[in-house]
């Protein structure tokens, strides 16, 4: 047993643990809401909205949290306001800005940065350089996750119920809505420095959606989620060290390979959906 | 509860956002202890009016005042079966709006609820997933959620619509026990025969066609203004059907 948590040992590698442990919790916290709400395109497009922000955070001398903050939420906002016109407008908007942010990010970096590593980097995260200040970032973004979830979440479970009839609840629809798409962009900027701007839904889309055929109750959901997260972010995190690959990349193909196995013994056992 | 106005309407014009106004010069009384049908055809204002009645719409003309709360019953249609909560969670959301944001639901809103769940009999499916209740027991625990609202107005929205006679009747029993309460219901159907059963009818075609009894109020003449093309027959008696397409307004 513990040669098998050997590589735990490692000062970088109980950092690591520690933060896809903490990202695990915003998952389990957020996740559940973008999986019910029909999120989990806005949450991928948020993180890669971030990349052209953070692309130019280290020539412009921003700290890339900050700048990669400040294109999210206004990714949020700016989806928010269209997803209150018309549905399809916002997901139209989505498709539309993540391939733009992409296409920026890259056309910066090929000027701006000279290292391809580091565009790797950008988009893939770096979790076994994972510090203080980094795990200090993915806490205090939990902290503010799970203050805004108690806030709203009966809003949020309201309006995902019901979302023509919540507003006749006394539940603050409006305020609600943007506080989620707000606090899923903050998560998205906490994922960043561990599975990079494309693969932040590793950790806020895959778990709750692996979650959501054991789930009977959205409580069932997060708890569901939480360790799911936590066990495949460790768990890539060994595979990776073990098999010295890139331990973001890694743990999306768990979650990916998990998701597909939960599905296919719930269609086994309750059939297909129709 | 006494048989006072809980809904007062007066020349009221309302629109969506900055755009034209979509239902014109409405103005009638709902009381309490009564049932007002509201009739129309789809796109006619009946969801428009219900909406301006929440306070969701702006306002272009007129009045209108609402004493005590009201709680909106969507068509079951327009909830979400594959949300993971069960009926008891679905009434408990009517005491949302209760307990400030740092507070959880406790033994009083999950009483409360489960009570809500009993009047309209369906204590045995309290902890059955929402998306599981047949259709009509679905409409009976959106009405629980407005039980618990305390609400004294409930607008429905087409509550019969998709339901089996045992449903619809069930659902029936309980209006009219809430009528007996003293609460004011406004009813948005389609069914001219149903709607000849309730205290008042509100017809509404872009703009208010006529309010009264049923019996003088539903003439061939105002249900043909009231529906225009998709009236299609008027029976024995004066029955009338209606051809309805699925989009609303």
């Amino acid at each position: 047993m513990s040669e098998v948590l050997d590589p735990f040992s490692a000062r970088f590698m109980q950092y690591a643990l520690a933060e896809v442990l903490l990202l695990a919790v915003a998952g389990a916290l957020l996740g559940a809401q973008i999986v019910l709400r029909r999120l989990s395109f806005f949450a991928h497009g948020a993180g890669t909205a971030t990349f052209p922000g953070l692309v130019v955070a280290g020539p412009a001398g921003v700290p890339p949290q900050l700048s990669a903050l400040a294109v999210s939420g206004a990714f949020a906002v700016a989806l928010e306001r269209l997803g209150r016109a018309a549905r399809t407008t916002q997901d139209a908007a989505t498709a539309l800005l993540l391939v733009a942010a992409l296409a920026i990010g890259i056309i910066l970096a090929s000027d701006v940065l000279v290292s391809g590593s580091s565009v790797d980097q950008l988009l893939f995260g770096s979790l076994l350089g994972i510090g203080t200040d980094e795990l200090a970032l993915s806490a205090g973004a939990v902290v503010l996750v799970a203050l805004v979830t108690a806030a709203f979440d009966r809003a949020w479970v309201a309006r995902g119920f019901d979302p023509e009839g919540a507003s006749a609840l006394g539940v603050p629809v409006a305020v609600a809505d943007l506080a989620l798409l707000l606090a899923v962009a903050v998560a998205v900027v906490a994922s960043i420095d561990a599975v990079g701007a494309l693969l932040v839904g590793a950790v806020l889309v895959i778990p709750a959606a692996t979650a959501r055929p054991l789930a009977g109750s959205v409580g069932s959901l997060r708890l569901h989620t939480l360790w799911i997260g936590g066990v495949e972010g460790a768990a890539g995190l060994w595979v990776a060290y073990q098999l010295d690959l890139p331990p973001g990349p890694v743990i999306a193909v768990l979650g990916g390979a998990m998701f597909t196995v939960v599905t296919v013994v719930a269609w086994a056992r309750h059939g297909v959906p129709a | 509860m006494t048989a006072r106005a809980l809904v007062t309407v007066n020349t009221l014009d309302a629109a969506y956002g900055d755009g034209p106004a979509v239902l014109r010069g409405v103005s009638f009384s709902a009381f309490g202890g009564r049932i007002v049908g509201v009739l129309g055809p789809n796109g006619g204002g009946k969801t428009t009016l219900f909406r301006a009645l929440l306070g969701e719409l702006p306002i272009r003309r007129g009045d209108l005042r609402v004493h005590g709360t009201t709680a909106y019953v969507p068509q079951t249609e327009r909830s979400r079966l594959d949300f993971p909560v069960s009926a008891l969670d679905v009434a408990l959301m009517g005491a949302y709006a209760d307990l400030p944001w740092h507070r959880r639901m406790g033994a009083i809103q999950r009483r409360a609820a489960a009570d809500a769940l009993a009047r309209v009999g369906l204590e045995e499916v309290a902890r059955t997933p929402y998306g599981a209740l047949s259709g009509g027991q679905r409409q009976r625990v959106l009405i629980a959620r407005a039980l618990v609202q305390n609400a004294e107005v409930l607008l429905l929205d087409e509550p019969l619509t998709g339901v089996d006679r045992p449903g619809a009747e069930r659902i029936e029993s309980v209006l009219r026990d809430l009528r007996s309460e003293g609460r004011a219901l406004l009813v948005a159907t389609h069914d001219v025969g149903q709607a000849r059963s309730f205290d008042e009818v509100l017809c509404l075609n872009e703009e208010q066609v006529a309010f009264g009894a049923p019996e003088p109020t539903l003439t061939g003449d105002t249900l043909a203004r009231t529906y225009g093309g998709e009236l299609v027959l008027l029976e024995d008696g004066g029955r009338a059907a209606v051809v309805q397409s699925h989009a609303h307004s």
